[in-house]
């Protein structure tokens, strides 16, 4: 029987560009279901690289590291749910979405309470990530009214009035519109494939 | 688990305590569908008794249908409930919505023959006696299924929830209400078409209510 020894490498120690390929990660994947802990510790390092790659094209810089530090501990609790018979990258992209989708409604559930508290003039970091997801792709598919009062608001950092002001909407439509388009981004997130 | 200020940190952690697991299998969820469907039929006979008109040939070609009908909806929902917790991107099957559609003719059928009076008068098809037996006795059997595929669902990782919700309502619902049916000495078209299908229904809505907040994980 072939044995394979692991060589663990640490994220500094890693050339940037340096991602493991579908079979390593297949490979890798096997030991971790069966308890190799060298296996299990470099498909981690190998997973995170390819979780940054990921999540750099979705998520803020500073958001980066939590989202991936969520999905390893996600793909490693959920790590039995692999089929070694399919491949495993889209499993753990699914993860990850998986785990993005629930990023975004976290934020909106504290985007919508904001809202209803009347008190949405000042964004924090975290809150404008919802709008900068995906946003030339994603607001293509929003009414006019629902992406411009979310992009003068939670981008260009505008109150509700004048946002309000600006667009000839009352407040409280202002306030709606907001509401329903970043839920239907997190929804249109969520269903695509 | 706590968030890591080190990614290396947490990775080391999770090495540390790794273990052989028990791989998921798609073949242990139908086993465990198929399981609670019987099960679900034998408390149905135990409680309705068993209509021997399915075996004498006393049954109607509209009996069969519709419960032909619901077999293959069922393991068309079933299987999208057991490939549901096995995370992927895509590749997802249209075979229950194309089944719940076919499904969903039955009553329509039902309705326009009573509505042109074919043996029956459209009142007597709403106010089947025991049309709330069949209900009840269908939502009961597919409740027993709806648990065994939420128990699938939690084992697994389901990443698309409000899919795997309507399938778990729909297979629920499709397999539950066929084993109350054969219970059911009641197999004339309007019968069927409604009350056996109708339950079909309500468990996808109480599936989509309900099952979200116990598979999301």
């Amino acid at each position: 029987m072939r044995s394979t020894v692991w060589v663990t490498v640490s994220s500094e120690q890693r050339l940037p560009n340096m991602v493991a390929d579908e079979p390593t990660f297949a490979r890798l994947m096997i030991g971790a279901q069966d308890g190799d802990k060298a296996a299990t510790n470099v498909l981690l390092s190998e997973a995170g690289l390819w979780l940054e790659r990921y999540f750099r094209r979705r998520v803020p810089p500073h958001s980066i590291d939590d989202l991936v530090q969520d999905v390893l501990i996600a793909f490693y609790s959920k790590r039995a749910t692999w089929d070694q018979s399919r491949p495993f990258l889209p499993w753990l992209a699914a993860i990850a979405r998986y785990r993005w989708v629930d990023h975004l409604r976290k934020v909106y559930k504290h985007e919508g309470q904001e809202l209803m508290d009347d008190d949405a003039v000042e964004d924090s970091e975290e809150e404008v990530v919802m709008a900068r997801v995906s946003l030339d792709r994603l607001f293509g598919q929003l009414p006019d009214r629902q992406a411009e009062v979310i992009e003068m608001v939670k981008i260009s950092g505008l109150s509700i009035r004048e946002a309000a002001e600006k667009t000839g909407q009352s407040e409280s439509l202002v306030k709606v519109n907001i509401h329903r388009g970043l839920k239907k981004l997190a929804m249109m997130v969520e269903k695509a494939d | 688990m706590d968030k890591y200020s080190n990614r290396d940190d947490l990775i080391a952690a999770l090495t540390e305590d790794v273990s052989p697991v028990k791989r998921v299998r798609s073949s242990d969820g139908v086993a465990l569908i198929a399981f609670a469907t019987i099960i679900a039929a034998v408390v149905s006979i135990a409680v309705y008794e068993w209509w021997d008109g399915l075996l004498t040939g006393e049954a109607s070609g509209y009996f069969l249908i519709t419960h032909g009908l619901l077999l293959l909806l069922g393991a068309a929902s079933g299987a999208g409930v057991v490939n549901g917790a096995m995370p992927r991107v895509g590749g997802q099957s249209s075979a229950a919505f194309w089944g719940a559609l076919m499904v969903g003719v039955l009553p329509i059928g039902a309705a326009l023959s009573l509505l042109s009076g074919h043996g029956n008068h459209a009142h007597e098809g709403l106010n089947d006696p025991v049309a709330l037996m069949c209900l009840t006795g269908s939502l009961s059997a597919a409740a027993i299924v709806m648990v065994a595929s939420i128990l699938w669902l939690r084992r697994g990782a389901p990443v698309s929830i409000e899919r795997s919700s309507w399938l778990t309502g729909i297979a629920a619902g499709a397999l539950g209400t066929l084993a109350y049916g054969i219970t059911c000495p009641l197999d004339t078209f309007s019968h069927v078409g409604l009350w056996h299908v109708a339950p079909v229904g309500i468990s996808a809505v109480i599936g989509r209510l309900v099952v979200p907040p116990l598979i999301r994980w």
